[in-house]
């Protein structure tokens, strides 16, 4: 979900010089019932987070997270009362990626890590939370 | 003419916005709550159209805690037969609010723009406006407790404050590089291999 500055990052990285579709990630659905990772890209408001966990709980099993940039990771330089302090308050996160806003080497990278965790695992979340 | 400078609170002790240098060509004037909308509703017949912002500002050192900006434009006429198109004017009405449970007139009524301003102000101010036909926060989730923009109200939350987890307090002792949760790539290779039975 593309929230803030990071959100510029991740559609980059669906331009050609990046090009995430040659990984498989080609297609970014527009319901979380399609959807099998959910990147969360900016900084979420209080207000938001309902919401997050929302479409994460909409989601159907396996799932995984990657948590995008320093504000998703950990609310970044937004050390206050309306951010949330890292997503992983609200939702399991297989995959950080630090930065602000992160290359889009970076996300490709954690795209990576995601299909490492899968080859390797199998169902979302169980082999990071165990 | 526009004044040089915003007219201060006669009796107050120290006004900071009077001390400030203007930042444009404003007329800056200021009127007591009870005048507030008598005010407001000759300057739009003047041709005031335009209400620009509601601003707030927070002055706990000051008799009058509360201060209320209402920021007016008068747009220049745009008549293809006028000999002179005029230049737009700029007015700035403050108004000074105070007491335990502080409240103004709300003039959604005379600009349609002043309903989510004044939301805003009530949601970050704590500022009621009498009159309003929907008077809720906009900004924080709705049942928020606490108006952040008070200058008492702490950077961090009310929560995060009172709570007695080290890392909810500040973050100098997270360092760099960790997740927060302390699930690192090291870790996860770790499990795999146990689980490889390795």
């Amino acid at each position: 979900m593309g929230l803030a500055c990071c959100a510029i990052e991740m559609m980059t990285v669906t331009s050609a010089e990046y090009d995430i579709a040659r990984l498989g990630s080609e297609v970014f659905r527009s319901s979380p019932r399609q959807a099998d990772l959910m990147i969360v890209s900016g900084r979420v408001a209080w207000k938001m987070a309902p919401v997050v966990k929302r479409l994460y709980d909409q989601m159907a099993d396996p799932k995984w997270v990657i948590s995008m940039g320093a504000c998703a990771s950990s609310g970044g330089i937004f050390d206050n009362y309306a951010v949330v302090q890292g997503i992983d308050t609200i939702v399991p996160v297989d995959v950080y990626v630090p930065g602000c806003p992160p290359t889009p080497d970076g996300l490709l990278y954690a795209v990576n890590l995601i299909q490492q965790q899968i080859r390797e695992g199998g169902r979302g979340g169980i082999l990071a939370r165990s | 003419m526009p004044s040089t400078q915003t007219p201060p609170i006669a009796g107050a002790a120290i006004d900071p916005p009077s001390l400030r240098p203007p930042i444009d060509d404003a007329f800056i004037e200021r009127v007591e709550p009870e005048r507030l909308r008598a005010r407001l509703s000759e300057l739009k017949a003047q041709g005031f159209s335009v209400l620009l912002d509601v601003g707030g500002a927070d002055y706990p050192e000051r008799t009058p805690r509360f201060d209320v900006v209402y920021h007016l434009l008068k747009l220049p006429v745009a008549r293809a037969d006028a000999k002179e198109v005029g230049t737009p004017v700029r007015v700035r009405v403050l108004c000074g609010v105070d007491g335990p449970q502080p409240h103004l007139s709300s003039v959604m009524d005379l600009w349609k723009s002043a309903d989510w301003a004044e939301r805003e102000i009530f949601d970050l101010f704590g500022i009621c406006f009498d009159g309003h036909t929907d008077l809720r926060r906009i900004q924080l989730p709705y049942d928020w407790e606490g108006h952040p923009l008070r200058k008492d109200y702490p950077t961090r939350g009310q929560a995060r404050e009172r709570s007695p987890r080290p890392q909810f307090a500040n973050k100098m002792n997270v360092q760099a590089g960790t997740p927060p949760s302390g699930r690192t790539l090291e870790a996860l290779q770790e499990q795999v291999k146990k689980a490889r039975g390795q």
